[in-house]
């Protein structure tokens, strides 16, 4: 089923934005395992293979649509040296990139009657806010309880 | 926070640099290796190099100021 030229390129650009949010995810997470902070490691695991798994769909959709998807662009990571820069740095892409590109999206696909897609992107648009609702609960953790406080339940229990 | 993640390089390091004498992105780039992989990091870097020297250039200015007090 062929659609707007508008339609594909408003999908791609939240597909860019997907992808770059997959490494950002993933990169964070092991840095977190590496400094021995297992629950930010699994708790950004799952949240990368979960924009993995809707990247997959977005894909399958544009290609329905007689559109490439674009895979080879990819935006700039937000990298932190420490916990709360990296929990900066990933609050910085939902709100700045990822939460930007689906609105976008869905105004373009609202406006052009494709509904389906629509539909589609309002539910990544739910994940994306429950993802800056986990950000911002773990930031202002980290500010009541203070940041090694936060740190200590992070880490996996030796027993 | 890292500014160039193709060459692992933080905001720290490039302001080092610059307090060092790098004055331009291609000092930087010849130095620390920034910006010259995927090169989307070029507008964070020279963001950076101004923020530094515009700072440097406010703690010359202010030092004038002391000595004139004196």
């Amino acid at each position: 089923m062929k659609a707007d030229r508008k339609v594909i390129t408003a999908l791609n650009a939240v597909l860019k934005s997907q992808l770059t949010g997959i490494n950002q995810y993933f990169l964070h997470a092991r840095m977190f395992a590496n400094w021995g902070f297992e629950g930010l490691n699994e708790s950004h695991y799952k949240t990368s293979i979960k924009l993995m798994k809707e990247s997959d769909k977005l894909i399958e959709r544009i290609l329905f649509l007689e559109g490439l998807p674009n895979l080879q662009s990819l935006g700039k990571l937000q990298i932190g040296e420490n916990v709360p820069e990296a929990l900066k740095g990933d609050l910085g892409y939902e709100l700045g990139s990822q939460h930007k590109a689906i609105e976008q999206a869905i105004e373009v696909t609202a406006g052009l009657h494709d509904f389906a897609s629509e539909e589609m992107l309002r539910g990544l648009l739910q994940s994306c806010e429950d993802n800056i609702d986990g950000l911002e609960t773990r930031l202002s953790l980290i500010e009541t309880m203070g940041l090694q406080n936060y740190l200590q339940t992070q880490v996996e229990d030796d027993d | 926070m890292y500014v160039c993640n193709c060459a692992g390089v933080t905001k720290r390091d490039i302001d080092e640099a610059v307090d060092r004498g790098a004055r331009s992105l291609r000092d930087l780039r010849r130095e620390l290796n920034v910006a010259a992989d995927c090169c989307q990091c070029a507008c964070d870097v020279k963001r950076c190099l101004r923020e530094r020297q515009s700072m440097a250039q406010e703690v010359d200015l202010s030092t004038l100021g002391l000595a004139g007090a004196q």
